[in-house]
């Protein structure tokens, strides 16, 4: 474990206990991560040396709380484990003195924090005071590029799908054009013809959405199941909301609308005779 | 003739044709960009690793280079040790550390490397000379046009900040000798490098004779795996890690890409194959009274497959060829979204074309056109003549 | 008529149908004889088995029981490989809705059967100009089936018939889809063929078409009730 690791985790404040003993004054406690416990086979109340560098002189410490990763996207590709120190413990251990990495400062509401971080910056030298806002920002930038990737994915697999569902309303239309024909010939307006095909796209275009997000769903939930593990993070990866839903069949539904009427389009331009291929 | 009866049901229905094409150009453009994914990042970064010629990397143990600020203890010593070994030809300690140079009332932060400029692997220079002598450094573009300064200048850079004292701490003026394109860093990231005693003294006791990672070369032959484990039995403070090690610990961190491009890849070859193998079924359940004349008049089953088969192939050939084209593109595109991830290398492609990706996508395209053309080709071959014509005929 | 060998031999052909109302007996027991260069005609009523008999004789349907041999070739139990290779050299077929590849221009589905029997493009090409000359079509040799007449279209399936100069020409129904003048130039073209030579099996409704052949065969409820030469 480094130093750096071990400071940030000394300061990090969002921990997440989840079994815990009463602390002790000597030796120090500290929280380990369960991941760490479980690779390593530790248990809480067992005693570790802890140590700044492989084989260096260390601290025995009691482990008194196991500590689960947080939500966090950032951490979730890093392997990294844990171990949470009490501030005093891990500054002469690491020989990093009187100092640390940075401070959390928890203030009196939103105006309170934009003021204090005023105050800090015209105070401070050499550090700079961030608002929670900015940081988390700072740190889902991957997450940003991850969305848009999947974004650009998405608009490719629409076009797909107008291209795919276009060319099975073709083949529909296409296949039915006698039937057509001959319901033109007994008086049936083009409008009509155009109606039904359009509803019919409709129709296959809703089930298909209506299908797609059962599916979708339950990929959802595999993804979850397989990133959680592969990762070792209780962060949810997959998140089918009413809004998706509503997004995926809106557009399923203009799709198949879309399909539909120029399918339809296909068949009540020709001459009916035409369409009886003479 | 086969072939002309082919090519002619194919442009009988042209929008037909020419959609599914189209269907088949987007799947086979995501099939492409998907094979890319799959092995681009694993080539990009292992001609990364090896561009400078270093097959194994020491990082402090039990972390991979650059991971973490950790650092090796007695750089020197381990340095020496390492050239001591027949097999080595070079040993590059490098540290890296948060500079800071004074640009008017504030500062500029940027990346510092130290190095060992005769053999140093992390850079490339553009233009000057190599930082070789104390108080020397060379800048990328980035650092230079940040604080406006050119090769001659002098910098006051500084490692950190006394807030007590409101100082600068390990300040020292520091020339620019060289213009430099630092390999391993993102764009746009601001660098500089500099002898690798000069930074170890800026950045004070902490850092003294330590390294943040030693890049090791072997002769040519050596067996970089032997060398490998006997670095990391012989040197307890460190991990070795091969170039191959590297890769696969990247691509484990990355594996979520590799697994969508293999999902997503075969979600487009299941949809090219369904959009072929409907069109052509269909096609064949239209012309069921041809096909079977056909027969009637002498046409051999295997002729009928060879035709459906052949009008199946065709539309993904086809759509496969226009699909490779707008792959490149596409995955142009995609490229420049993922390259904005923060932290990686500039020279990391994640969607990188090789020939092998072409004929990989091709070859799978072809298969399953094929395949598409398997049910209609046989639904054609075994229709009942005689029937299917009366049926024909009813009709 | 001629003196010539048989080329059909049917005895007590059969040919039932397992449909979800029951078996269908179509053909119950054919015995024919057809001697080459013969004009046969089959009529008889819709239904009576006469499409079915010639589908059996052309190969392109196989019998239930009995025994059935074109040119000293049986028919009834060969492999489908070898009834197609039939079909190809010896048997010509006319349909009575003509089924051109409506891809191909006439010419090209002249060459069609050529082309499968592994003929050589300056040859094929040669022969099927030379057919459709004969049937009367030498001026539209590049025009695609539905840029002709139904007449058109039935003298360019005639011509493909004969591309690998079968030993049988087999019509059902020719002149079904034609009007009356059109069908009058088809039956003088089926007498002309006959008269170079080549034997005839026609099915058909058409009464004209019927008084050309040389003998008309009657069928009724899936047997032959009448033959008789003129």
């Amino acid at each position: 474990m480094t130093a750096a690791l071990l400071l940030i985790a000394a300061l990090s404040v969002a921990t997440q206990g989840i079994d815990s003993l009463p602390p002790r004054h000597s030796p120090r406690t500290v929280a380990i991560d369960e991941r760490l416990a479980q690779d390593a086979g530790f248990r809480i109340g067992d005693t570790l040396v802890l140590a700044a560098t492989p084989g260096g002189a260390g601290d025995t410490v009691i482990v008194s709380a196991l500590v689960r990763r947080s939500r966090d996207p950032s951490e979730v590709a890093k392997g990294a484990y844990r171990i949470r120190v009490h501030l005093d413990a891990l500054q002469p251990l690491v020989g990093y003195g009187d100092r640390v990495e940075r401070f959390a400062v928890a203030t009196r509401g939103a105006a309170g924090a934009d003021s204090a971080r005023r105050a800090i910056d015209e105070a401070a030298f050499g550090f700079r005071a961030y608002s929670s806002h900015e940081i988390a920002v700072e740190s889902s930038t991957t997450f940003l590029v991850v969305s848009r990737f999947h974004r650009a994915i998405g608009v490719i697999t629409i076009v797909a799908s107008a291209v795919f569902l276009l060319c099975i309303m073709l083949l529909k239309v296409d296949e039915r054009r006698r039937d057509v024909a001959a319901l033109r010939l007994m008086g049936i307006s083009a409008r009509t013809i155009v109606r039904s095909v359009v509803l019919e796209s409709a129709l296959i275009a809703t089930l298909g959405s209506v299908a797609g997000v059962g599916l979708g769903a339950l990929v959802s939930a595999f993804v979850n199941w397989h990133y959680q593990r592969v990762y070792r993070t209780p962060l949810t990866f997959s998140l089918v909301t009413g809004e998706i839903v509503a997004i995926a069949v809106v557009l399923s539904l203009g799709l198949g609308l879309g399909a539909g009427w120029l399918a339809a389009q296909r068949l009540v331009r020709r001459p009916p005779l035409s369409l009886f291929g003479r | 003739m086969i072939l002309a009866l082919a090519r002619a049901s194919l442009v009988r229905q042209r929008a037909r044709t020419l959609l599914a094409v189209v269907g088949v150009a987007i799947s086979a453009a995501m099939l492409l960009d998907m094979v890319m994914l799959a092995s681009g990042m694993r080539v990009s970064f292992g001609s990364l690793l090896l561009a400078q010629g270093f097959q194994i990397r020491l990082a402090p143990k039990g972390t991979l280079p650059f991971d973490t600020d950790a650092t090796i203890p007695d750089a020197s010593g381990i340095v020496q040790r390492l050239r001591a070994r027949s097999d080595v030809i070079a040993v590059s300690p490098v540290l890296g550390a948060q500079l800071h140079v004074e640009h008017g009332t504030a500062s500029v932060s940027a990346a510092a490397l130290g190095t060992i400029a005769a053999v140093q692997g992390d850079y490339k220079l553009l233009e000057g000379e190599l930082p070789a002598q104390d108080e020397e450094i060379a800048a990328n573009d980035a650092l230079l046009a940040a604080v406006g300064a050119h090769i001659g200048d002098t910098l006051r850079v500084a490692a950190g900040f006394d807030p007590q004292l409101r100082a600068y701490t390990g300040q020292r003026a520091l020339r620019i000798v060289g213009r430099a394109h630092f390999i391993y860093l993102s764009a746009g990231e601001r660098a500089m490098a500099l002898p690798l005693a000069t930074l170890q003294s800026m950045e004070g006791s902490s850092r003294t004779d330590r390294a943040s990672l030693l890049m090791v070369r072997l002769r040519a032959g050596a067996d970089v795996e032997a060398a490998r484990a006997a670095i990391e039995r012989d040197v307890r403070t460190v991990s070795a890690i091969s170039t191959a090690t590297a890769i696969e610990q990247v691509e484990q961190r990355l594996s979520y890409f590799r697994q969508l491009a293999f999902i997503l890849g075969t979600v487009s070859l299941a949809v090219g194959f369904l959009l072929v193998t409907t069109l052509v079924t269909v096609s064949v359940n239209e012309r069921l009274g041809e096909i079977a004349v056909l027969r009637a008049i002498g046409v051999r089953r295997v002729r009928i497959v060879e035709q459906i088969l052949i009008e199946g192939s065709a539309i993904m050939l086809v759509g496969a060829f226009l699909g490779l084209g707008l792959g490149l593109v596409t995955a142009r595109y995609l490229n420049s979204i993922l390259a904005a991830f923060p932290g990686l290398p500039e020279a990391i492609d994640f969607f990188l074309f090789q020939p092998r990706d072409a004929w990989v996508a091709l070859g799978l395209l072809a298969g399953c056109g094929i395949l598409a053309g398997v049910y209609p080709a046989w639904r054609g071959a075994s229709l009942p003549i005689a029937a299917t014509l009366r049926e024909e005929a009813v009709a | 008529m001629t003196g010539d060998e048989i080329l059909v031999a049917a005895r007590d052909l059969r040919r039932d149908y397992a449909m979800s109302a029951g078996v269908v007996h179509a053909v119950r027991g054919v015995t024919l004889d057809v001697r080459a260069r013969e004009y046969v005609a089959i009529v008889g009523p819709s239904g009576c088995g006469k499409s079915t008999l010639l589908n059996l004789i052309g190969a392109i349907d196989a019998p239930s029981s009995g025994t059935l041999a074109i040119a000293g070739q049986r028919l009834d139990g060969l492999p489908d490989r070898d009834a197609t290779l039939f079909r190809l050299r010896r048997i010509g077929f006319v349909f009575q809705r003509f089924y051109l590849m409506p891809v191909l221009t006439a010419l090209e589905n002249v060459e069609l059967p050529m082309s499968e029997a592994g003929l050589g493009k300056t040859e094929r090409r040669t022969r099927a100009r030379e057919l459709l000359a004969y049937v009367g079509l030498g001026e539209r040799l590049h025009h695609r089936p539905t840029e002709l007449s139904g007449g058109e279209q039935q003298r360019v399936a005639i011509a493909r018939a004969l591309a690998n100069k079968p030993a049988l020409l087999l019509a059902d129904e020719p002149t079904g889809e034609l009007d009356a003048r059109t069908g009058e130039e088809m039956i003088a073209l089926f007498e002309r063929l006959n008269t170079d030579g080549t034997t005839i099996i026609v099915v058909t409704h058409d009464e004209d078409l019927a008084r050309a052949a040389h003998r008309v065969v009657h069928m009724r409820d899936g047997l032959i009730v009448d033959d008789r030469r003129r």
